[in-house]
């Protein structure tokens, strides 16, 4: 990779993503009421917390689709999300496409790109050409001839990894990226980020509420509920007194652990 | 037939109509917006009734005029009230429908012109329904092509177009407009309760015969052209209305591409 495409190098030590007094209301129902956090570059980042405790809402406001009532939100260094959406990759909970829209896997990952974006005129060696890196990388080279629309919800999932890292973002956010997807999936998913946040020293904010898999692979919590209930490395956060802070209910800090067979 | 100059026109607007509306309907169907473009030509029937009511001898500008006023109104009460989208097109649909009866009720000598509008009649295209048909296949293909990626990413996912880089207002205003538009267009030949076949039909053949988005475009055209020009020709000397012959023509070539679908399936499956 080229020394220009290591962020790590040009913003050690500053942050990627700040939020300051942050407050949304959605239908005269305050959903944020005052969030506070701050996330440095080239880590992973997870967002936890019940239905409607505002992850979802806080990660949209990052990527300037929720307007705020107060408060700061300064994503790459730069409080206008539009000037810095090129360099975000976001990954939504899932893609639902009505099966009469036959769009291919190909022609999804060329609409990503600013050199593919005239799909239509180009031929499907072209495309290929275009978006190679992203194919060998997260190996949806198989898939290119299907329908999304009929894709499994692995299949998606590496797929939508697949377009939001075709710009080379510097940022990722993913909003609850294995919904819909099998355990086994979850954690060939999982993995595939970490492998590929450290190659490109990625900074990840994910919202997630499978605790097991925050605790394996993010490197700093913060639990929501409205505010930030807790913050802190996995360990700390995913115990039973914080989430039941967070949660309001007792949850047990389950963790999976892998057994050789 | 073609030297009969209302036949020269009809086919000259079906012409220009057919691919313009299976254009627009392969991102129609995949928005499910097929029950607003319903609405929206329900809605000119209350247009028409007005443009004579008003004393306009050609009601193609009112009728348009009052469709687009329509979906704006279907827009503004979809984002500002709680009411769900298919009350609110109920609603609007019933209403023009029910003011447009009661109009041209009133008008005197005009109570038979309910039918023509209902089910299309090829006598009532004008030459400047064509002019204006021709410039809309322009419009449309100009839009959706120079558009393309944009709208696609918009019909995949909202959050995702934005984060592309597409305005997502900027494109939905423009998009629903030219659907008016071509819809509002549209009922001269097929008729208010037929018109959305137009849309919906092409698409849907289309669908069966493809493995991706530029095939399943492609096709579509073709078979909205097929389907309406098609439809128009064997009209003449079947004697039956324009409208209902395009959606048979069309039905049947949804029919054929079923019977494609197989055969292809067939052949993949050795």
């Amino acid at each position: 990779m080229k020394a220009q495409n290591s962020p790590c190098c040009e913003h050690a030590g500053e942050t990627a993503v700040e939020v300051r007094d942050l407050r949304v209301s959605i239908n005269d129902r305050q959903v944020l009421q005052g969030v506070n956090l701050s996330v440095p570059h080239g880590k992973v980042v997870a967002l936890i917390g019940p239905n409607g405790s505002g992850k979802t809402t806080l990660l949209r406001a990052l990527l300037g689709l929720q307007p705020i009532a107060s408060g700061e939100i300064k994503v790459l260094g730069e409080r206008r999300i539009r000037r810095v959406l090129h360099r975000i990759g976001y990954v939504p909970q899932r893609l639902v496409l009505e099966r009469s829209f036959i769009l291919s896997v190909r022609e999804f990952l060329a609409l990503r790109m600013r050199s593919s974006r005239n799909w239509f005129w180009k031929t499907r060696h072209q495309i290929d050409y275009l978006i190679g890196e992203a194919l060998e990388e997260i190996g949806v080279g198989s898939l290119l001839d299907r329908p999304i629309a009929q894709l499994s919800g692995g299949q998606m999932q590496r797929v939508l990894i697949a377009f939001s890292l075709l710009e080379k973002p510097e940022l990722l956010l993913l909003d609850e990226p294995t919904a819909g997807v099998d355990q086994p999936g979850e954690q060939t998913f999982y993995e595939l980020i970490a492998q590929v946040q450290k190659k490109r020293h990625l900074t990840v904010v994910l919202v997630s509420h499978d605790l097991s898999m925050v605790y394996r692979h993010a490197s700093w919590i913060y639990a929501l509920n409205g505010v930030i209930c807790c913050e802190g490395p996995p360990e700390r956060v995913i115990n039973e007194e914080s989430l039941k802070q967070a949660f309001g209910i007792h949850v047990s800090p389950y963790h999976h652990h892998h057994h050789a067979h | 037939m073609l030297t009969e100059s209302f036949m020269q026109r009809a086919l000259l607007a079906a012409l220009f109509l057919g691919p313009a509306a299976a254009l627009l309907g392969v991102f129609v169907t995949a928005r499910r917006m097929a029950f607003f473009s319903d609405t929206i030509a329900h809605a000119a029937l209350a247009g028409i009734a007005l443009g004579l009511w008003f004393g306009f001898f050609n009601p193609t500008f009112p009728m348009i005029i009052f469709s687009l006023v329509v979906a704006a109104a279907m827009m503004w009460l979809k984002s500002n009230t709680d009411l769900l989208t298919d009350t609110i097109m109920a609603l609007l649909l019933s209403g023009s429908v029910a003011l447009g009866i009661v109009i041209l009720s009133l008008l005197e000598g005009r109570r038979g012109d309910l039918h023509r509008y209902l089910f299309g009649d090829i006598l009532a295209v004008s030459w400047m329904d064509v002019g204006f048909a021709g410039a809309l296949l322009v419009a449309v293909g100009g839009v959706v092509f120079t558009r393309l990626s944009d709208l696609t990413l918009l019909t995949a996912n909202e959050a995702l177009a934005h984060v592309c880089g597409v305005s997502v207002a900027r494109l939905n205003y423009p998009f629903v407009v030219w659907l008016t538009v071509t819809v509002a267009m549209s009922i001269r030949l097929l008729g208010i309760i037929l018109v959305t076949a137009l849309l919906v039909i092409p698409p849907a053949a289309a669908r069966n015969l493809s493995c991706n988005l530029r095939q399943q475009i492609v096709f579509s055209i073709m078979l909205g052209l097929a389907g309406s020009v098609g439809g128009a020709m064997l009209s003449y000397p079947l004697e039956v209305p324009c409208g209902p012959a395009i959606v048979l023509t069309c039905i049947a070539l949804f029919c054929l591409s079923l019977v494609g679908k197989w055969q292809l399936a067939r052949r993949a499956f050795r």
